[in-house]
């Protein structure tokens, strides 16, 4: 490393003061949290459910199964439900991936990030929202 | 092991007044398996060449002055033992991050504003006299901000952090921590205060959640914990004032 360092440390920082304006990063981050928990703990136990529990064994018992799921899934709760975490989902790894663009080095355009990734997120929740409208 | 054994040592030197580059210099150094990091180049200095400069004080882990770079990784020198990276040799560098000052010492002023920025003590509206005693804390109240409270001001966390070399209004791990540790103080009230400093743009949000901080931390402080707390406590007061806005912060 060369002597001088990266800008950081050595920079001075705000001082403290009532004028600072609290960052909408607090929504974003609360999205991504939410998201987190989602991703985290109902993502995998669909993934086992409609990856390998729903068409294990006899297959005539697995389509059956199979279409009691799907039915299941065109009741309305369970389609907020399932868009909640589709969505939240979303917001985690989009957050995730703009920050992950920001680590490596697009720092400078975090506010640009947002609208392809937010904007993604959204688009993507309103056409998961629209499949399960049609189920 | 010979009873010569020597290990080298390669020390990054800059002195600013002569130097028009930093370069490497290299020392045998006696090889004692009980020795650290820091007990080499203090033979250095004795032995070998007076000039080479560097920072520390305890030789115990308690005041966070000896941090450098050891083979590229942020390290107590006090605490990095020759034996662990013998035969091979040993670099040494000043903390990346920070803006060198002259050999292994770098400038703090950046980091003791940003400790200085999140306002490190206990903030009261009303403070008792003293007749009054104390203000009194069940070790429950204390255990939630004691592992906060543990930082010895080394800067490894700052020298680990990928998000302080490149955003400067970011505050680091050791400075959010050590706010938290006072948002959690029971005998505190000035959160508010804080989080003014805190939850503005990049001061805390810039945290990406590297997680280096706290593999890095000599003391377990676990400041990614600390920086995880503060940004729930800053996302619930971000809605709170969404729900209920205030005028300009109190
Ligand atoms: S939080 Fe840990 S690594 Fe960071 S300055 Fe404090 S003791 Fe050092
Ligand atoms: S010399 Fe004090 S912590 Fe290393």
């Amino acid at each position: 490393m060369s002597a001088g360092g990266g800008g950081g440390a050595g920079g001075g920082a705000q001082k403290g003061g009532g004028s600072a304006r609290p960052s909408g990063e607090a929504f974003w981050w609360a999205l991504f949290s939410a998201g987190g928990v989602m991703a985290a703990l109902f993502v995998p136990a669909f993934v086992i459910v409609t990856g390998f529990l729903l068409p294990a064994g006899d297959e005539m018992v697995a389509a059956e199964r199979a279409a009691a799921f799907a039915q299941a899934a065109g009741w309305w709760p369970v389609k907020v439900a399932l868009l909640g975490v589709i969505t939240l989902s979303l917001f985690h790894c989009m957050h995730r991936i703009r920050h992950l663009l920001m680590d490596v080095g697009m720092r400078r355009y975090a506010g640009a990030l947002k609208l392809p990734c937010y904007g993604g997120a959204l688009a993507l929740s309103g056409w998961a929202a629209w499949v399960l409208w049609g189920i | 092991m010979s009873e010569n054994a020597t290990i080298t040592l390669e020390l990054f030197r800059y002195h600013p007044e002569t130097d028009s580059e930093p370069r490497y210099q290299s020392y045998e150094v006696p090889y004692d398996e009980d020795w650290v990091v820091l007990d080499a180049i203090n033979w250095i200095k004795d032995h070998v060449d007076g000039t080479v400069t560097h920072r520390w004080s305890c030789r115990m882990g308690v005041c966070g002055s000896c941090g450098m770079m050891v083979n590229g990784e942020p390290k107590l020198t006090c605490a990095a033992f020759l034996k662990d990276y013998y035969p091979r040799p040993v670099r040494v560098d000043p903390l990346v991050n920070f803006p060198v000052e002259r050999d292994l010492v770098v400038s703090m002023d950046g980091f003791m504003d940003k400790l200085e920025a999140v306002k490190p003590y206990i903030i009261r509206d009303d403070v008792n006299d003293t007749s009054q005693g104390e203000y009194r804390q069940t070790p429950a109240e204390l255990a939630r901000y004691k592992q906060f409270s543990m930082c010895i001001n080394c800067m490894l966390c700052y020298a680990a952090c990928p998000v302080v070399g490149h955003e400067e209004e970011f505050l680091g791990p050791a400075a959010l921590a050590l706010g938290h540790r006072y948002n959690k103080d029971s005998r505190d009230q000035g959160q508010s205060e804080r989080l003014e400093v805190m939850l503005s743009s990049e001061a805390m949000w810039g945290c990406t959640f590297v997680g280096e901080c706290t593999v890095v931390c000599p003391k377990h402080v676990d400041p990614a914990g600390a920086i995880q707390q503060a940004k729930a406590v800053g996302a619930q007061e971000f809605f709170k004032r969404f729900v209920m806005p205030k005028g300009a912060g109190s």
